[in-house]
């Protein structure tokens, strides 16, 4: 009988330590696998990130050695007008463009939401301007709003058909040149958010379209009620990644209109740039690019603690 | 590595310096190791055949000597981005092609070999550049780039319009506005002038023959800043913008980005445009395609009457900007001494006319070797006489003063074109426009270091 008891207490202390071994052997197991997740995160983003702060505190100049400036580049583009031109012109061209495939993306999933023959073909056809080559789109784009004779395509519908004497300078002015990259734009992100939404509609229970019906809710007062809270969570995602890569768009401003005229369609990317690569003063290019990031975060915590108060 | 290489440079030098001055035979080229490798950047231009020409010559040299060269292009819209991609990950090639403001540009940043000595040293065998282009190759009393060829800008008119209006080609800015305002006929699509202010060398480039033309440089002759808060920069700008006015261009001429000057001259829809050689060599290669005997006529036609004349001239003499393209050696070669010997072969006027008889007038040499040998070729007709004599108008960048790295970023910052735009778009006034343009030019002079 004695040997249980002393074989007993010797007996809790391995069991302890196993357990710490085995605990110990965990967690070196468990951060042997997070081990290529963090050097993949040090190096794909806390090191560019710190990088370019970094850069942003320096007068770096390609071709030579980074000196430490503080917060000089700022506090000259603060006072730059061709910075705060460009900080119009990007928040204009986000939200113009975002807005318009919020508004495009829901008609097209309802459109084909209801439709029940060919709906696959008319989604991979939808989804045509989402997978063609931006530079592509760019350029048809802008072949379009030509005032070329006989080739820009709006003017030539519009001179063949006797609508017009003389072909229109649609980019010409700055208004019509920010119109011009705005609908690129659109046409080139519309269906992300199409399929996006038709996937969100398919999520809302019929029975809560039902249960409105029988409540004499009429079509409009069903999408107010039903469909667009339905859809709130997928909106807000979507909006929230196309205003990220919309406002850190490059191609289309590039490829039409090179920022013009004059400074007209000038954003951030394609302003960075010019001072980047151009001028060759790449302390001030990255602060340019830097100068957007507060927005985003912003936003983006914003937006994740609505979503997560939603949830809660 | 680097240490050795600059003494075995060094070395070099001395020997060569030593060899002038014992008035010993001096090699022609520095001799090349066999199985040598090079790497060699050229621009790639519109016109295909030169682009072909430059690199069989280059393969020739190659040949010759049982080395390799490895031949990369890029492009005017790709150079800058290229190069600097280089400098900062420092995988720069042995030598570069560099257009008008990158010798400044990169000597500064110490990227490129001091050349001082062996410009000397095959200056017998392939001649001297005017020294209006010697002066984009050197920083203060040093060389670090040989000259090449002159890529000029021209004014090119369609005669037969300006004959049936009785009017003379324009040989000044005023003749040429003159005239805008003659030859317009919006109503049939026809427009007097088609000059775009934009972010091209079509924009910046004729912007600064317009400024030297009428005596106005952002930089007196040491290179420090000037303002140009001038009586001859408001009529610069005055110039600039009242082409803009009473509807003398096609109403998108400021949206232009780069090719639509060409299409729309080419289309005859403007009177007269600026523009390189490549109108001519699109109308020379059009006639070459010509289907049936009509439309052969036409372009027969089309060829006989577009005049390339040079820039219009202004109250100062006649300035024209170009892009003078040279030669440098990138301090992280591994062989300068065959890299010397490569740029000496290319630029023998050989090699040179070899490379401008594939370039539709394009290439107009600036070495006078090469110059002597192109005449016959430049005698081809009247707009190849033009184009022969780019190097003799030639202002560099920065004029008066020579071509810095400072009057390179204002260039490059777009201000030039951007201040007419101010004007021409946002309704500024001349004044206003000329004092941010101003401000602007400073700043750049004031925090550029190097």
């Amino acid at each position: 009988m004695a040997l249980p008891h002393t074989v007993g207490i010797p007996a809790v202390r391995p069991r302890a330590s196993v357990w710490r071994r085995a605990r110990t052997r965990e967690a070196g197991t468990a951060l042997l696998f997070l081990l290529p997740l963090f050097v993949l995160v040090v190096a794909l983003i806390v090191y560019p990130v710190y990088r370019a702060v970094w850069l942003s505190l320096t007068d770096k100049l390609v071709g030579y050695p980074e000196r430490f400036v503080g917060l000089r580049n700022y506090a000259y583009l603060a006072q730059d007008d061709t910075f705060r031109a460009v900080i119009r012109n990007s928040v204009v061209f986000t939200v113009g463009s975002v807005g318009l495939k919020v508004i495009t993306g829901v008609l097209m999933a309802l459109v084909l939401n209801n439709v029940i023959r060919g709906r696959n073909f008319l989604r991979g056809l939808f989804l045509l301007p989402w997978i063609t080559s931006t530079v592509i789109i760019a350029l048809t784009w802008r072949w379009m709003f030509d005032a070329f004779p006989g080739r820009g395509f709006f003017n030539s519908v519009l001179l063949d058909a006797g609508l017009l004497h003389r072909p229109i300078a649609f980019m010409a002015t700055p208004e019509g040149a920010m119109m011009a990259v705005i609908v690129a734009n659109w046409w080139r992100g519309f269906p992300f958010f199409g399929v996006s939404f038709l996937a969100g509609l398919a999520a809302i229970p019929r029975e809560l379209y039902e249960a409105a019906s029988v409540d004499g809710a009429s079509a409009g007062r069903r999408f107010w009620h039903v469909t667009l809270p339905g859809l709130k969570h997928v909106m807000i995602v979507t909006t929230l990644l196309s205003f990220i890569l919309t406002i850190n768009d490059f191609n289309i401003v590039y490829v039409m209109t090179r920022g013009g005229p004059g400074t007209a369609t000038q954003i951030f990317a394609t302003y960075s740039y010019q001072v980047a690569f151009g001028q060759l003063r790449w302390g001030r290019g990255v602060t340019i690019c830097l100068f957007v990031v507060p927005i985003l975060v912003l936003g983006i915590v914003l937006i994740s603690h609505y979503l997560l108060r939603d949830r809660d | 590595m680097l240490d050795s290489r600059i003494s075995r440079r060094s070395l070099l030098a001395g020997a060569v310096g030593t060899s002038a001055l014992l008035t010993l035979p001096r090699p022609a080229a520095p001799a090349v190791k066999k199985g040598t490798s090079l790497k060699l950047w050229i621009l790639k231009t519109y016109v295909e055949p030169t682009n072909k020409a430059i690199e069989a010559s280059a393969q020739r040299w190659a040949q010759k000597n049982g080395a390799s060269v490895t031949v990369e292009y890029f492009t005017f819209e790709d150079m800058q981005t290229k190069y600097v991609a280089a400098i900062e990950s420092n995988s720069t090639p042995d030598i570069g092609q560099l257009e008008t403001s990158a010798p400044a540009r990169f000597a500064g940043m110490g990227q490129l070999i001091d050349l001082t000595t062996f410009a000397r040293q095959i200056e017998g065998q392939v001649g001297k550049a005017p020294a209006n282009v010697t002066a984009v190759t050197m920083v203060g009393d040093k060389v670090y780039s040989l000259p090449w060829y002159v890529m000029g800008g021209f004014w090119y008119v369609w005669r037969d319009v300006f004959e049936k209006a009785k009017l003379k080609m324009p040989s000044t800015f005023e003749e040429a506005k003159h005239a805008a305002t003659v030859l317009n006929r919006p109503k049939d699509n026809f427009y007097g002038m088609g000059q775009s202010w934009n972010r091209t060398s079509d924009g910046y480039g004729v912007m600064q023959s317009l400024m030297y033309s009428y005596g106005v440089g952002w930089a007196g002759k040491d290179g420090k800043y000037k303002s140009i808060k001038t009586p001859a920069m408001q009529s610069v700008m005055k110039w600039a913008t009242d082409i803009y006015k009473d509807g003398v261009q096609p109403a998108d001429t400021l949206t232009w980005t780069g090719s639509g000057n060409n299409e729309n001259f080419i289309a005859k829809n403007i009177a007269q445009t600026s523009n390189g050689p490549s109108i001519t060599f699109a109308l020379e290669n059009a006639l070459a395609k010509a289907t049936d005997a009509k439309d052969r006529k036409a372009k027969e036609e089309a060829l006989a009457n577009h005049v390339a004349l040079p820039h219009p001239a202004g109250p100062d003499g006649r300035r024209m900007w170009a892009i003078a393209m040279s030669f440098g050696i990138f301090k992280t070669s591994k062989d300068p001494e065959a890299a010397m010997s490569l740029i000496a072969h290319l630029l023998s006027p050989e090699e040179t006319v070899a490379v401008m008889k594939d370039s539709y007038g394009q290439f107009g040499p600036v070495l006078d070797k090469a110059r002597a040998a192109s005449k016959d070729y430049f005698n081809k007709n009247d707009n190849y006489r033009t184009f022969g004599r780019a190097a003799e108008w030639f202002a560099p960048t920065g004029w008066p003063g020579p071509t810095t790295a400072a009057a390179a970023e204002v260039q490059a910052s777009n201000v030039l074109t951007d201040a007419p735009a101010k004007v021409i778009v946002d309704k500024w006034s001349v004044d206003q426009a000329i004092d941010w343009e101003d401000k602007k030019i400073k700043e750049i002079y004031d925090t550029l270091r190097g």
